[in-house]
């Protein structure tokens, strides 16, 4: 792929800027070594609540003059947790990088904290919480990680965390949260945009300056115990109309060289609507879902790897089943050659059109130097891509995506008998 | 690359509601000279960004390719705006997609408050049926009635192709012309003629269902079309009310007077404003999900006082310089992609909003604060709102 990405480090900052010519703005993406894979454990909330209230006011400026300023500034922005991050996402006129990175900068290096303001993120959040109890995707996907993950792993709970967590941390424990985590370990910035490299590593360090004192987290190392068999729970939310499905899997973690070939297996097997088995035959030859997708989570740990639609109560059983179908083809090596190359084609092509926009950019990037890819990565991942074999995809799904271990939820409507 | 048809909820009848939707979906099941499945996993094959969509107004297909594909989508859309087959078996395997769409979206209460709002809103104008259709009018669909409906809308002369991207405009739009020169022009459509009249008062719904979990409120005023002069300034009062996007959570919006009023007073979790650029009056919408247990008249108090405090008040010179930079980078972030590029002059131009976006960027530009007081005062009026109330049990 043609980006350009030059990188500069800054103490514990790690910063990549790709320019690009034409364009206005700039997409920043900072990556804070504050995900769920670094709460403590039994603590499932802690690290979204310290996310949340970073954004609500710092040493200088309390939460409606940190957000007038943002906002002066015409800038999008968000922070949101994953499983391995928490991601300061947000784009601005290239002109105004370096007065959006000193806001950012402000709110991850020097946060209040202030009791109210803490109270005022539980608050939201566990009306979030409850409003995810009707909701039957987020019902399907809790339920989920409850049957494929044992007490204690970060990947147990949804992003928004354990109510329980959540109605009892402290500004102490987020304190201690932001200054142990989110401080403690290296951070990597993106910037891709209408700005030359040099301006923006002259941005970032006005901004965030040179944090000598922090050092990459410890790799930690959390086993995921095996799915022993067939486990399934369906869940009933009153007064809805479509059963919502989330069958899945321990996917692998990003940095496993097998990771790439997983892509290809999963873009066979359910990822796109075209492209792949189960959404060509699930909906475009039965007709049973509106959308069915499959993705595999790029962590550093075994995250979901899952397939995932929204069907009617009375078709989710054969919607099960044909997935099942279509998996038992590809763990037999039913894998049609046109199959695997359309497959290769399409997330090949697929990193060209990401390019169009800097959110893009800055996202293919990203990835590649959060998980420590190589300074080629993006050079070398297509190649990559093409040199899968049918037998590595064959070898993945058996090793990953076993038809007789699975996790199953379904929320929604009462099933027909 | 984009194609526009002049076709939606909008030109549909009782009867047939959500016919256009369901021919949108239809449209990527083949044609005469390429079978289902053959452009589509071409396109996959080149990794294209593509889908479609159906609103009131318009049906829009797009596609987002390498600059070396480009050819193909020429060909995939000039082929699909005359000879898509619509088969008789094809319609009967997508019914089941359409209705699970519906029903995935009826999970959702705040679409099921919006499209009663919407139904409330309109006594005469086919904005009031919506665009996905009643679950009972997708199951009476006929191949007949969706054929019918393609011939009639989908040619040249009801559409507009947007192309943007790597290359010379000229070279770009000979391209386009050579793709859908051999296409017959087609008729020309007369647009619905169905004028709302005036509204003399308030009009109040409630929908209460068990499947949602927290309480909505929902105000629809009356609204001007997209080529009025008021379009600009209503667009910025929408930015002054509740941010310039960035969804849920966001941490860019939160100046905003809605956000200040509501959220940050723990009387809601999420506020929203919208002004949609549309063909024909429809509706500028207020919404706020309430915190847990929330009371809807407070919630709805707060809301009112707002609208009337932004028609009654010109913005102050600092909070107007934020709307105004929110409502330019919310043009300008967009337009930076060849995407978004693209769906925004689409949108301008089958709307009536501009001629291009330069012109719309202009008009947002030249808005004034009193500007944004005299359009909201002329629309936040009592008789012509409906309040929608939605009520967990």
């Amino acid at each position: 792929m043609n980006v350009r990405v030059e990188r500069r480090r800054l103490g514990a900052l790690k910063v990549a800027a790709v320019s690009i010519r034409g364009l206005r703005s700039v997409a920043s993406l900072f990556a804070l070594p504050a995900g769920q894979w670094f709460e403590p454990a039994g603590r499932a909330g802690v690290a979204r609540l310290t996310a949340q209230t970073l954004l609500r006011g710092t040493g200088t400026a309390d939460a409606a003059a940190w957000s007038d300023a943002l906002d002066a500034l015409g800038a999008t922005a968000r922070l949101d947790v994953g499983g391995h991050a928490a991601f300061f996402a947000g784009q601005c006129l290239a002109e105004d990088l370096a007065a959006y990175l000193r806001l950012v900068a402000d709110a991850v290096l020097h946060p209040a904290f202030a009791d109210d303001q803490v109270e005022f993120v539980r608050a939201q959040t566990l009306a979030e919480l409850e409003e995810d109890t009707k909701n039957t995707r987020a019902v399907a996907d809790a339920t989920w990680r409850e049957l494929a993950y044992p007490v204690g792993h970060p990947f147990r709970t949804r992003p928004l965390g354990d109510e329980a967590v959540v109605r009892e941390a402290g500004a102490a424990e987020i304190r201690r949260f932001h200054q142990d985590v989110v401080l403690g370990g290296e951070a990597q910035l993106v910037i891709a945009g209408g700005i030359e490299p040099a301006a923006a590593f002259d941005a970032a360090e006005r901004a965030l300056g040179n944090r000598s004192g922090a050092t990459a987290h410890d790799i930690r190392v959390i086993a995921t115990p095996p799915l022993a068999g067939v486990a399934r729970r369906d869940v009933v939310v009153a007064d809805k109309t479509q059963c919502d499905v989330v069958l899945g899997w321990h996917g692998l973690p990003r940095t496993d060289p097998r990771f790439t070939a997983a892509r290809v297996t999963n873009m066979v097997f359910a990822a796109d609507t075209f492209a792949s088995r189960v959404g060509n035959v699930v909906r475009d030859q039965l007709g049973l879902a509106y959308y069915v997708v499959s993705t595999i989570g790029a962590s550093l740990g075994q995250a979901p790897w899952t397939v995932r639609m929204g069907v009617n109560p009375g078709n989710v059983e054969r919607a099960i089943e044909t997935t099942f179908v279509e998996l038992r083809k590809i763990l037999a090596a039913e894998v049609a050659d046109e199959d695997l190359a359309l497959a290769k084609d399409k997330l090949v092509g697929e990193l060209d059109v990401a390019l169009e926009s800097p959110g893009g950019v800055a996202q293919l990037v990203l990835e590649g130097e959060l998980f420590s890819l190589g300074d080629d990565h993006l050079e070398r991942y297509p190649r990559a891509l093409r040199a899968v074999t049918k037998e590595q995809v064959v070898e993945t799904a058996r090793a990953f995506l076993p038809a007789d271990r699975y996790a199953l939820a379904v929320a929604g409507p009462e099933l027909p008998r | 690359m984009w194609v526009w048809y002049h076709v939606g909820g909008r030109n549909e009848v009782p009867g047939t509601t959500g016919m256009s939707h369901f021919l949108e979906h239809m449209l990527f099941k083949g044609t005469t000279s390429h079978p289902k499945g053959d452009l589509d996993r071409l396109l996959a094959r080149y990794g294209a960004l593509w889908n479609a969509f159906t609103s009131e107004d318009v049906t829009c297909y797009f596609e987002t390719v390498p600059a070396a594909r480009f050819e193909t989508a020429l060909e995939l859309e000039a082929d699909r705006m005359r000879n898509a087959l619509i088969a008789q078996d094809e319609v009967e395997a997508e019914r089941t997609v359409i209705v699970s769409e519906r029903e995935g979206s009826e999970n959702d209460p705040s679409f099921l408050l919006g499209e009663t709002v919407q139904a409330v809103a309109f006594d005469r104008h086919p904005y009031g049926q919506g665009v996905i259709g009643s679950k009972d009018e997708i199951k009476l669909m006929t191949r007949d009635g969706l054929y019918a409906h393609y011939k009639r809308h989908y040619s040249p002369r009801n559409a507009y192709v947007v192309v943007v991207g790597d290359g010379e405009a000229s070279a770009l739009l000979d391209s386009a012309a050579r793709a859908f020169a051999a296409l017959e022009p087609g008729e020309a459509i007369e647009p619905p003629k169905a004028p709302e009249p005036a509204q003399h008062g308030e009009r109040r719904v409630t929908v209460r269902r068990a499947g949602g979990a927290l309480p909505v409120v929902q105000l629809a005023f009356r609204a001007p079309r997209a080529s009025d002069l008021a379009a600009p300034a209503l667009t910025a009062a929408a930015v002054a009310l509740a941010g310039g996007g960035g969804g849920p959570n966001a941490a860019s919006g939160r100046s905003s007077r809605l956000y200040r009023a509501l959220v940050e007073r723990g009387l809601a979790t999420d506020v929203d404003a919208t002004f949609q650029l549309m063909k024909d009056p429809f509706l500028f919408l207020a919404e706020a999900t309430l915190r847990p247990g929330g009371a809807h008249a407070e919630v709805e108090r707060v809301l009112l006082e707002e609208l009337s405090r932004l028609a009654s008040e010109v913005l102050p010179d600092g909070e107007f310089a934020r709307v105004q930079r929110q409502l330019l980078a919310s043009t300008a972030f967009p337009s930076d992609t060849v995407t978004g590029r693209a769906f925004r002059l689409g949108h301008l131009l089958s709307t009536g909003a501009a001629g291009s976006i330069s012109e719309w960027y202009e008009r947002l530009a030249a808005v004034t604060a009193e500007q944004v007081r005299s359009a909201a005062a002329a629309i936040f009026v009592e008789r012509s709102r409906t309040v929608g109330w939605f009520v967990p049990e």
